[in-house]
């Protein structure tokens, strides 16, 4: 009888600890498990800025010089919409016609123009973003942001 | 002289130890990160999309700023959102002297802005002038792709 129970014995496996392969099944799910949640989050990316405030805003901030042209794009807010005014030239269209009335001043004024974006107080940050997108897509160096106007 | 080598295993069982180790490492690492995340940038906050961009790299040095939207008053007017700073709360008045100092301890800081896309830019103006007032000349603003 103690025969037969040691021949049967050797079949089994020698080990004598717990058994580790359930919890490494479980270790390794939650390791995919986050190791997927990481790579599913949205990927974000910056626009950078390097003159934020203008000279005399709030505060009498002091920024760097100027350079000698200067661009203001005022922001005002009609109804839903948000207006882009440059002098004498108006657009809507925020990211179609603007850059592209960018892009072609930039042409003629030289890398060197000074942007000012003015938004008007109620001017939500989306189109801030988007025109100041506009602006950097035009390749333009120096664009700050004005106080908000009333 | 005689050489006592390994002992071979005795089990059919490969060695799982430094398996569960490395894992057990990894599982950790993951979850600090998480936690670390989470407590940088606060949810609520819907950030705006963009056409252009790029990342900025190292994450080493980095601030973000978290403008916290509010729900508007029973007028419909929007109210000031809210400042966090890895989680803690700042007001208006002293978010100047709170990135002064942080400037001070890191002068190669990396400052990103992350705001409601909704988020009226007379909100976003005072964070800018306080940036300013800290001697902050690059900010960062935090977008999502478009499309």
């Amino acid at each position: 009888m103690a025969l037969k129970r040691s021949k049967i014995g050797m079949h089994s496996a020698h080990h004598v600890g717990p058994n580790m392969t359930p919890m490494v099944d479980v270790v390794m799910v939650i390791l995919i498990f986050f190791m997927l949640g990481s790579s599913f989050t949205s990927p974000v990316w910056y626009l950078t800025n390097n003159t934020p405030a203008i000279r005399g805003g709030f505060s009498n901030v002091k920024t760097t010089k100027f350079p000698p042209v200067k661009l203001i794009i005022k922001l005002d807010r009609r109804g839903d919409h948000t207006m882009a005014t440059i002098g004498s030239y108006q657009t809507e269209n925020l990211q179609g016609s603007l850059f592209n009335w960018l892009n072609k001043r930039r042409k003629i004024l030289g890398k060197k123009t000074q942007l000012i974006i003015k938004p008007h107080q109620r001017v939500p940050y989306q189109d801030v973003i988007t025109v100041y997108g506009d602006c950097v897509r035009a390749r333009y160096h120096e664009v700050a942001f004005g106080m908000p106007t009333r | 002289m005689k050489i006592r080598g390994i002992k071979p295993m005795q089990g059919e069982h490969v060695n799982v130890t430094p398996l569960i180790d490395v894992v057990m490492c990894l599982i950790i690492f993951f979850l600090l990160v998480g936690h670390i995340a989470k407590k940088a940038s606060i949810k609520g906050i819907k950030i705006p999309s963009t056409a252009t961009g790029k990342s900025i790299g190292s994450q080493s040095n980095e601030l973000i700023i978290n403008l916290v939207p509010r729900h508007s008053d029973v007028q419909g007017v929007q109210r000031r959102p809210r400042i966090y700073i890895w989680g803690s709360y700042y007001t208006y008045n002293n978010l100047a002297s709170v990135l002064r100092e942080y400037k001070s301890h890191h002068p190669s800081l990396k400052l990103i802005i992350r705001a409601d896309m909704h988020t009226q830019y007379r909100y976003l103006a005072p964070v800018l002038v306080a940036c300013a007032k800290a001697k902050i000349v690059s900010v960062h603003f935090m977008t999502r792709r478009q499309g």
